[in-house]
């Protein structure tokens, strides 16, 4: 028979079920006639025929329970009356049931969160022809992230002479400013890309046409075109497809939208959802004077593997194309360094990979720590649920005695479980929504990688991928931590009997160590998210102080937008220093300066130099930190002086001064006095007199160690650049931004400030990755000590309950409140220090598997890897402590209670 | 003498080929099926109903309800085509198991 068949009679029977049930009625009544006829036939006495005749049958409802049985979809009954006992057992305990599917929302929440975010970063794929043929090509320059940054020419290069590619497409990301009728003039992320670039990826437009291969033949701007994506359709044209053929004004050349991208195509780099689309033939059209015209416009390179081409074979040819490259940035720049540069192929199905590379560690890391959690949940559960299986032993026994037989009870325990964790798993996925894009503002609020949008656009979306993961994880908890309780009923429902339900006897010896070896494991597990999230939160706390250099508390950074003021950079400096003297003189400020750069805002000035005397390997030739300060930047951010004199304003027209760190002073001159010395920096011709050393001061990223540097005097014939203003200040630095305005205001009317921040904040928003774990292991970490709580106290009320005789008899002849907390106080200690006995060695051996993982991963990264402190064990102890003083806290209730036995009471209730 | 237990897997096939004389309602089937086999079988309603609804569901029976002889109501199982195809299928395999059992015995 075919399923289908099977199916339709499975259906036939759920829905004329009542009409089958009267049909076997019926059915059997006429036997038990028949049978009763024949009897009578054969003498019995009438009176006796018809009892004779139910015997033969051997009793009515008995044979329709065999019927009914040998149906087919006959099991669908039986798990409609389970799960229905099930609602009602849960029901009647809606605490139980109510802590229990919270304890599994938390658990599978938080892994359904965390989950999104991975599938978002790392798993989804580009809604494009068969991604997986897709690479992209990326080069490293030592020190620096990774990049996937080409000139035009370079494209071209490799798009004529390579033979491993079926197709290679190039995008340009630039800032548009668009207007036209119905959109206000606004600035934003746009994208210009050759005519290949939607043919090569498969896609088709939602509306209009796409930019295909006539458009790289635009040179006039008569047939300038422009695509814009569709939730910029959405928000700005109310979907409205008489946009096609409309105006649009890009940077002052009009041009037509003629289609809109599909819905669930975000472009190929994952943080940004660009609004427009443009052909790169434009470029020279909106970009005056143009970077396509001179080859320099920079792209980002994509390529289509041709059929049976290994990635290895594409990077092997791709190193060879990209030699003239490396060899013509060696010769223009000097720079040795050039030769260890190579450029990777890299899968890139799944979208660009800056984003990727930057969160990849931190989410398989949490990853990690809510499998963890969610197990601990498990745990909890089970416990719980075993603890509540022995109170209702008299339950199973009624039913035992009733016929029920131990699978069907088994099965029953399972199915309670498994509603549980559905009703878990349903509160756990909208948790994850609220969690997932609460993580998103988070992680949009850190500072973007170079070329993406601040804040980044990240579409994490409860798809179907993170849907099925969720039933999964629910579907799976179920059975972990329904098999104890079930198993439990199955073994022990053939000996349930009514007769010996009498309380304490009843529960055999195994399952109360089994019930105790589950605290233990629970002990152990938090142990170890705790010591992670005391390990990620120290790492924070060593990041943002140890070894900075300056300090980051009370500075207040302004820049100014001079770009349409009308002054020549030769006015900034006196003009500058007009601003400075009136920020000195607002109250709450201590000292004002100027810098080329900030710390840790991403960006760092170097060069290479020469220092007379001074010979080294060509090989080891390094460039060497540069900045631009004025007076007081030293003092402004904390940066101690370990010699000679900060510059001064007197300095302008003398002879360039200089200061160096002591990396610097080190390297170059050793032990020997710096101050005095000069060197020249390259491409320049004066050279610099090194006047101050000052200690070594992080620069551009907080995990590096800090670099050789020099500082030159912003006041000494290096101005005609912008720099940032910072004050160090006596109250909270925010609280002088109008005072700044108006210093800013009353000297240069015509010049904006563009940006107000604090130092704090850049630094906090240059480590995201290290936060948002530190905040997540957190409290995660949090909820493993709760549930470790609830699932301590469960086990001890319950002994309490379960020892009440004992208690009262020991109270009897003379026990002490203080002896009876000493002994549930002693047993529960006895359960932690098991756990914490097998736990804190797990946690140690988590942590170097965690960082060798984190090694693995960082040694293919761009971003500065996560690197652990594994060498100590600090983490641990405080975890152990911490796991000690909530069990204590959750023991001391029960013990309290087991005080207030009566002994009277207690004995007469035996 | 005890009664004999129906060997497993037989049933369907003693009660497709009571049914492939005539149709039949189920004490009618258990009643043949006594007669038959010389008293030996007695086959117990509990076993005797599931099978008749299981091959219902699955199409090898058709049933409808009828009076009978004595003028009662009662329901009819008739074989269908599939049920005819089934008896064949199942009386072939019969034939060769008895026949292979019986050589076995012989020969030993």
């Amino acid at each position: 028979m075919t399923l289908v068949h099977r199916f339709a009679s499975i259906v036939r029977w759920l829905v004329h079920r009542n009409r089958a049930e009267q049909d076997l009625n019926d059915e059997l009544q006429a036997f038990v006639d028949m049978a009763a006829a024949d009897k009578v036939r054969d003498g019995a006495p009438p009176a006796d025929a018809r009892r004779l005749a139910v015997l033969h049958l051997g009793g009515v409802e008995q044979t329709k329970e065999c019927v009914r049985a040998a149906r087919h979809g006959a099991w669908l009954d039986d798990v409609g009356r389970d799960v229905r006992y099930a609602f009602r057992t849960c029901a009647r305990n809606p605490g139980f049931s109510t802590v229990v599917v919270m304890t599994l929302a938390l658990g599978i929440g938080a892994n359904t969160a965390i989950f999104s975010l991975v599938n978002a970063f790392m798993l989804r794929s580009l809604p494009v022809r068969q991604p997986e043929q897709l690479v992209e090509m990326l080069w490293k320059y030592p020190g620096d992230p990774r990049l996937n940054n080409y000139g035009w020419k370079d494209y071209e290069h490799f798009r004529d002479q390579n033979h491993v590619f079926s197709d290679l497409i190039a995008m340009s990301v630039g800032r548009f400013q668009v207007t036209n009728t119905t959109v206000e003039p606004e600035v934003v992320d746009g994208v210009y890309v050759a005519g290949n670039f939607f043919e090569v990826l498969g896609l088709r437009p939602a509306i209009g046409r796409l930019i295909g291969p006539q458009e790289d033949k635009v040179g006039s701007a008569s047939a300038a075109v422009a695509v814009i994506s569709w939730s910029y359709w959405q928000n700005r044209f109310n979907l409205d497809p008489a946009l096609l053929g409309k105006l649009l004004v890009v940077n002052d050349v009009p041009t037509t939208i003629i289609g809109v991208t599909p819905r669930e195509f975000f472009g190929l780099q994952l943080g940004m959802d660009p609004p427009i689309w443009l052909p790169v033939t434009m470029e020279p059209l909106i970009q005056k004077p143009s970077h396509l015209a001179d080859g320099s416009l920079r792209v980002a390179l994509v390529a289509r593997l041709k059929p049976g081409v290994t990635i290895e074979q594409a990077q092997a040819e791709m190193r060879v194309l990209d030699r003239s490259r490396l060899a013509g940035l060696e010769a223009r720049s000097h720079d040795v360094q050039w030769r260890h540069v190579a450029i990777d192929v890299e899968p890139a199905g799944a979208g660009l990979s800056i984003l990727r590379e930057r969160f990849a560690s931190s989410l398989l890391l949490m990853m990690a720590a809510v499998v963890v959690l969610l197990l601990l949940a498990c745990i909890n559960v089970a416990s719980m649920l075993l603890a509540r299986g022995a109170a209702r032993r008299r339950e199973m026994a009624v039913r035992v005695a009733l016929g029920a037989g131990r699978f069907r009870i088994a099965r029953q325990v399972l199915t309670e479980s498994l509603l549980l964790s559905t009703a878990g798993g349903v509160c756990g996925v909208s948790l994850a929504y609220f969690g997932a894009h609460a993580l998103v503002k988070i992680i949009a609020s850190g500072r973007s990688p170079i070329h993406m949008p601040q804040p980044l656009q990240i579409p994490v979306h409860l798809d179907v991928h993170v849907l099925l993961f969720a039933a999964g994880a629910a579907v799976i908890t179920g059975l972990l931590f329904g098999l104890v309780p079930a198993w439990h009923a199955f073994v022990s429902a053939p000996s349930s009997s009514l007769r010996e339900i009498g309380g304490a006897a009843a529960e055999t010896r195994g399952w109360r160590r089994f019930g105790h070896g589950l605290v233990v494991v629970q002990v152990a597990l938090s142990v170890i998210l705790l010591s992670a999230a005391a390990l990620f939160v120290r790492h924070l706390t060593d990041l943002r102080t140890v070894g900075l250099g300056f300090q980051t508390n009370s500075v207040l950074q302004v820049s100014l937008d001079w770009s349409r003021s009308g002054y020549t950079p030769a006015q900034f400096g006196p003009l500058s220093r007009q601003v400075m003297d009136r920020m000195a003189s607002i109250a709450g400020v201590r000292s004002v300066t100027l810098a080329g750069m900030t710390p840790i805002s991403g960006a760092a000035g170097s060069q290479f130099i020469t220092v007379p005397g001074f010979t080294e390997n060509p090989d080891d030739r390094r460039r060497v930190s540069l900045n631009i300060v004025a007076p007081r930047y030293f003092e402004t951010l904390g940066t101690p002086f370990i010699a000679g004199r900060d510059f001064s304003l007197e300095d302008e027209g003398r002879p360039r001064v200089a200061i160096v760190n002591q990396a610097m002073a080190r390297y170059y001159f050793g032990r020997s006095n710096p101050l005095g010395r000069q060197f020249t920096i390259e491409g320049q011709t004066r050279p610099l007199e090194i006047v101050g050393v000052v200690g070594d001061a992080k620069y551009q990223d907080l995990h590096e160690t800090p670099p050789r540097t020099i500082y030159v005097n912003a006041f000494q014939g290096s101005g005609g650049t912008s720099l940032i203003f910072v004050l160090r200040t006596d109250v909270p630095p925010m609280s002088v931004v109008a005072d700044v305005r108006r210093a800013v205001r009353d000297v240069l009317p015509n010049v904006p400030v563009s940006k107000v921040t604090t130092l704090a904040e850049q630094v906090d928003a240059s480590i995201l990755p290290e936060r948002l774990i530190a905040m997540l292991s957190g409290l995660f970490g949090v909820l493993a000590a709760i549930l470790v709580a609830i699932g301590l106290y469960g086990l001890l009320a319950y002994t309490v309950t379960r020892r009440i005789n004992e208690i009262g008899i020991r109270i009897a002849i003379g026990a002490t409140s203080r002896d009876v907390i000493r002994m549930v106080l002693t047993s529960a200690l006895g359960l932690v220090i098991a756990g914490l006995i097998i736990g804190m060695p797990a946690a140690l051996w988590a942590k170097g598997y965690a960082a060798s993982v984190l090694a693995i991963v960082a040694a293919t990264q761009a971003e500065a890897p996560i690197m652990l402190p594994v060498d100590t064990i600090v983490p641990i102890v405080i975890a152990a402590i911490a796991i000690l003083v909530v069990a204590f806290i959750a023991s001391y209730v029960p013990a309290r209670r087991a005080t207030k036995v009566d002994a009277m009471v207690a004995l007469r209730c035996e | 003498m005890k009664k004999l237990d129906i060997p497993q897997g037989t049933l369907d096939l003693m009660i497709l080929t009571i049914l492939a004389r005539e149709p039949m309602h189920g004490y009618g089937i258990s009643q043949r099926l006594a007669v038959l086999s010389h008293d030996q079988f007695h086959v117990n309603p509990g076993s005797l109903f599931p099978s008749l609804y299981r091959l219902e569901q699955d199409g090898k029976l058709k049933a409808e309800w009828r009076p009978t002889e004595n003028n009662r109501r009662a329901k009819y199982y008739r074989l269908t085509a599939a049920g005819r195809r089934q008896l064949e299928h199942h009386r072939e395999r019969w034939d060769r198991v008895s026949f292979a059992v019986s050589s076995v015995l012989e020969g030993a």
